[in-house]
């Protein structure tokens, strides 16, 4: 549950402007590690299962914790009756909302149901046994008397008269309602020579983790709360509990070994890290509660179902000129991040295209299926979607080549948008051309024979920025030994995108030495200095920063060890290769070991620490306008899909993507094109694919066979683009390639379905169904006409 | 109800006392301490927890611990030695086809059933061994590419 801390900190001028001006006096080539395809330094260790994840931690007197939940989405809870449950030999705990005073974690959920339940699965109780067979057992015990109310499932039912109220204590079943408006929209649309209306749906989606969620708590000692997680941002996590259990943060440490996956959906605490510690405390025994497969749909709670109306005003020319976005978002039960997502949409919705002005208004609808969570592209990429698919229908309204409308209203570097983010970087246009050269795109464009299609999608994100807090830092510390090996502690976690070994390219480059020298310890909130966490595409460009500051920091401790030696200035000392030598004389080379051995056993001996932090030097947005630029870095992206539908069974095959991504420079472009796969494969199952189908308020297909991901079967071939446009902020000029990739990926599949069937595509995902339902109407329509 | 079973795990021969319910996953995490194998869906719909049984890959997670008395296994502990990987192994790491790990001790176990078995797979023969895996992290683009580039 994330929460906004005010006041954590205020941005200081840091000296990242003058150590720009000598990276960007750099060339590429004179690296001696980065930009080199660099294969993963836990390779080793996760190729033989010695990684260690969250399950593989065993500890002395470890229960197993199981919860019970809530059998119907609404009903009036009448008794909870726990002791047959409590006499079952074995059972160590139960909670229900008596043990813990209605304990909330967040400002409309109880962590453990009172009188009423929200949703199926909502948490009742919970208890913890010897063994997990013990725990099923006892939870089959307690006895919970329900009365079943009428639900509400949809954003339609949840706004119609006479509605039941979810939440009684609010006026209706809005959870919330953000406007943004850039620019003077009336006049912009005044202004158009063609207005667009169109509505999008975009269902919700599960990201499907490979690790599902599980936690192990220990809360034995009444004042230490050890918690082992997977989790992407275990500072959000320790906050939270902080919050939420009135403990200081420093009484809660937070262990994220390996973490199989995030994808966005593991920043925040969430109801099972807070039971498996109720649990815990009230045992005196670690518990681990982990969640089955059916579970893991509830637990994780995916996306909710998006509804846009979208009018944009453009000229005939294809100049766009405004944007008017509503949206609306079933926010489940709880209001969870999802009003994070409203903003996120508000934001994007004008920062793609160069535009006059644009309008928005988010809001957010209760009802009683499951609470939503943030999904894998965060929100921004259903907007993307519905965006991207308008735009191409503004391309055969006006008869112009979709990649041509994209190409004359793609921002570029400099561009400021309406509300005032600001491009120091920006390789759109780059991205656009090279994609639509590589894929061939005007030999095939209108070209292909029926039922084959092409479609171009392009996407926008930010590198990090404020935000979360008024500070957005990540700090990172060096250990260096006496053999010369450097241990590099931080608090960001790799949960596969490859951030710890770019962590360790970008130190051994600074440092002169190799990236096997550098060992990277993370995944301890005791041990490592803070880091927001691998959230909103940060770690690259903040950690990696923070990592330039940490490097510099040590040198700065060799040098003057380096300089007398050599009888030359500092500036005129070079560490390259595992060697330290004065510019002009490099047979005086010495090893950089030999140099950190100098070091310690001089009369000052010193041993060498390098500590950094960096903190984007920027203000965030105004929170009352919305206005400002709250990052430093942005990324950009093109894609095409290529698709072949089966007009008899309505079945889409992706076959072929071409994927431009504007990352920044690639510290490491074996990762990067890993985090371009990923990302195409995850937004395949988002256009294609992927749909957790509701009835009720239950997802009637929670489990991977049922909800249908593709696997390597359908994964189509990928060719890679990478563009790099040197950011002046990022560390060597890197961004991100996370969530950025993603946004390009459903437009374009969306658009190359709607190119091959000759029918516009307006809801993802494009199943079988829908695609049949478009095939139909385009023949009812044409016999009309 | 429990009885003791005898498994043959990675060469190596152990007592285990298992219930009639037990599956080989439990018994190789819980028992036996041999985490390698991870689970993860634990019904048989991800291929994270896949070993292999007298040659075949297999999902522990729904094979009995009794179902194994008598059959060869071997873990993702049993295919590398101490100081050499496996080539399968080698070549995920080379290749790129590692991210967040979780489904790669599976993954490199289905890999290395169809090798044995077919050291040169067509791309179709992959994609159909590695049909009951699922790895979201890399798309499996790289694990495609890994797994040829073991093959000859």
């Amino acid at each position: 549950m994330y929460r906004t801390c005010e006041n954590h900190g205020s941005y200081k001028e840091s000296f990242t402007l003058k150590r720009l001006k000598v990276i960007m006096s750099q060339k590429k080539d004179k690296y001696s590690i980065l930009g080199r395809n660099t294969p993963r330094l836990d390779g080793a260790l996760k190729a033989s299962g010695r990684s260690e994840f969250t399950d593989d931690v065993y500890l002395p007197g470890m229960l197993a914790g199981k919860i019970v939940r809530s059998p119907y989405p609404r009903a009036k809870i009448l008794n909870i009756d726990t002791s047959k449950a409590l006499k079952l030999p074995g059972v160590k705990s139960i909670i229900t909302h008596k043990d813990i005073d209605s304990f909330m974690v967040g400002p409309d959920e109880k962590l453990l149901c009172d009188d009423m339940t929200y949703y199926f699965g909502d948490e009742v109780a919970a208890v913890a046994a010897i063994d997990e067979d013990t725990a099923i057992e006892a939870a089959e015990l307690i006895k919970v008397d329900y009365e079943p109310l009428p639900g509400i499932f949809s954003i339609e039912d949840a706004l119609a008269k006479g509605a039941p109220i979810i939440h009684d204590y609010l006026e209706d079943n809005f959870a919330d309602e953000i406007k943004m408006n850039f620019g003077d929209a009336d006049k912009a649309f005044a202004e158009s020579e063609m207005i667009r209306e169109d509505e999008f749906v975009v269902n919700p989606t599960h990201s499907c983790f490979s690790e599902q969620h599980t936690v192990l708590a220990d809360f034995s000692l009444p004042d230490q709360l050890t918690l082992w997680t997977p989790i992407q941002a275990p500072t959000l996590v320790q906050k939270g509990m902080s919050y939420n259990l009135k403990l200081k943060e420093s009484n809660i440490r937070v262990i994220n070994l390996n973490t199989g996956g995030a994808f966005c959906g593991r920043g925040a605490d969430k109801p099972h890290h807070y039971i498996a510690a109720f649990l815990s405390r009230k045992s005196g025994k670690p518990v681990r509660i982990a969640c089955t497969a059916d579970e893991e749909f509830l637990v994780y709670r995916g996306g909710g179902t998006y509804k846009f109306k979208i009018r944009t005003g453009f000229m005939k020319d294809g100049t766009l000129k405004a944007i008017e976005t509503d949206l609306m978002l079933d926010c489940g039960a709880y209001m969870e991040t999802q009003f994070i997502v409203l903003h996120f949409i508000g934001f994007t919705s004008q920062m793609l295209y160069k535009i006059e002005a644009s309008k928005y208004r988010g809001r957010l609808v209760y009802t009683n299926n499951p609470p939503y969570f943030f999904h894998h592209g965060t929100g921004m990429v259903a907007f993307r979607f519905a965006f991207g698919a308008q735009l191409d229908l503004i391309a055969k309204d006006i008869g112009m080549d979709p990649v041509e409308l994209n190409l004359k209203n793609a921002v570029d570097k400099g561009y400021t948008t309406p509300s005032k983010i600001h491009y120091a970087s920006c390789g759109l246009k780059e991205c656009i051309t090279k994609a639509a050269k590589k894929s061939n795109w005007k030999k095939k464009n209108g070209k292909l024979p029926p039922y084959k299609g092409i479609g171009i999608g392009c996407g926008v994100i930010r590198s990090g920025g404020k935000g979360m807090f008024t500070h957005d830092t990540s700090a990172v510390l060096l250990k260096v030994g006496e053999d010369g090996k450097v241990f590099l502690f931080t608090g960001l976690p790799d949960m596969g995108q490859g951030s710890h070994t770019t962590m360790a390219m970008i130190a051994a480059e600074c440092l002169g030495i190799m990236t096997e020298d550098i060992k990277v310890l993370s995944g301890d909130t005791d041990i490592t200095p803070l880091d927001v966490g691998a959230i909103a595409q940060r770690g690259t460009f903040t950690t990696g920063n923070a990592v330039i500051n940490a490097c510099a920091d040590v040198k700065k401790q060799l040098l003057k060890t380096a300089s007398a030696k050599f009888g030359v200035p500092a500036s005129a000392v070079i560490f390259k290769e595992r060697k330290v030598y004065p510019k002009d004389t490099p047979d005086k080379a010495i090893s950089f070991e030999d140099l950190v051995f100098d070091t310690l056993y001089s009369q000052e001996g010193r041993f060498v620490m390098g500590r950094g932090f960096y903190n984007p030097p920027i203000e965030d947005i105004n929170r009352a306008t919305y206005e400002g630029n709250s990052a430093l870095a942005y990324s950009f992206g093109s894609q095409i899909a290529e698709v072949e539908v089966d007009p008899e069974t309505g079945i889409v095959k992706l076959t072929k993507m071409t994927v431009a991504h504007d990352v920044g420079f690639a510290i490491n472009p074996l990762g990067v094109e890993g985090q371009m796969d990923g990302q195409v494969f995850s937004g395949m199952g988002q256009a294609i694919y992927e749909e957790c189908v509701m009835d009720n308020g239950r997802v009637l297909n929670p489990t991977l066979l049922d909800y249908r991901t593709p696997r390597a079967y359908e994964m189509p071939e990928v060719d890679h683009i990478i563009v790099e446009t040197i950011d002046p902020y990022g560390p060597f000029g890197a961004k991100e390639v996370g969530q950025g990739v993603i946004q390009c990926t459903t437009p374009a599949i969306a658009n190359a379905v709607s190119n091959a069937i000759g029918y516009p595509i307006k809801e993802l995902p494009v199943t079988p169904e829908r695609v049949l339902k478009a095939i139909r109407q385009k023949k009812t329509e044409q016999n009309k006409t | 109800m429990k009885q003791i079973i005898s498994l043959n795990v990675n060469g190596d021969s152990f007592e285990v006392t298992v219930a009639p319910w037990d599956t080989l996953l439990d018994v190789l995490r819980d028992s036996l301490r041999l985490t390698g194998t991870k689970k993860g869906c634990g019904i048989g719909t991800c291929g994270v927890c896949t070993v292999i049984a007298d040659g075949k890959a297999i999902l522990s997670c729904l094979t009995l611990a009794i179902e194994c008395v008598g059959k060869t296994i071997t873990t993702i502990e049993g295919i590398s030695s101490n100081d050499a990987l496996h080539p399968v192994q080698k070549s995920f790491i080379e290749n790129g086809a590692i991210q967040c790990g979780f489904c790669t001790p599976g993954i490199v176990m289905t890999a290395k059933a169809l090798l044995d078995e077919n050291p040169k797979p067509s791309d179709d023969e992959i994609k159909e061994a590695l049909a009951g895996t699922f790895c979201r992290c890399t798309g499996h683009v790289k694990i495609m590419e890994a797994i040829k580039k073991v093959s000859p």
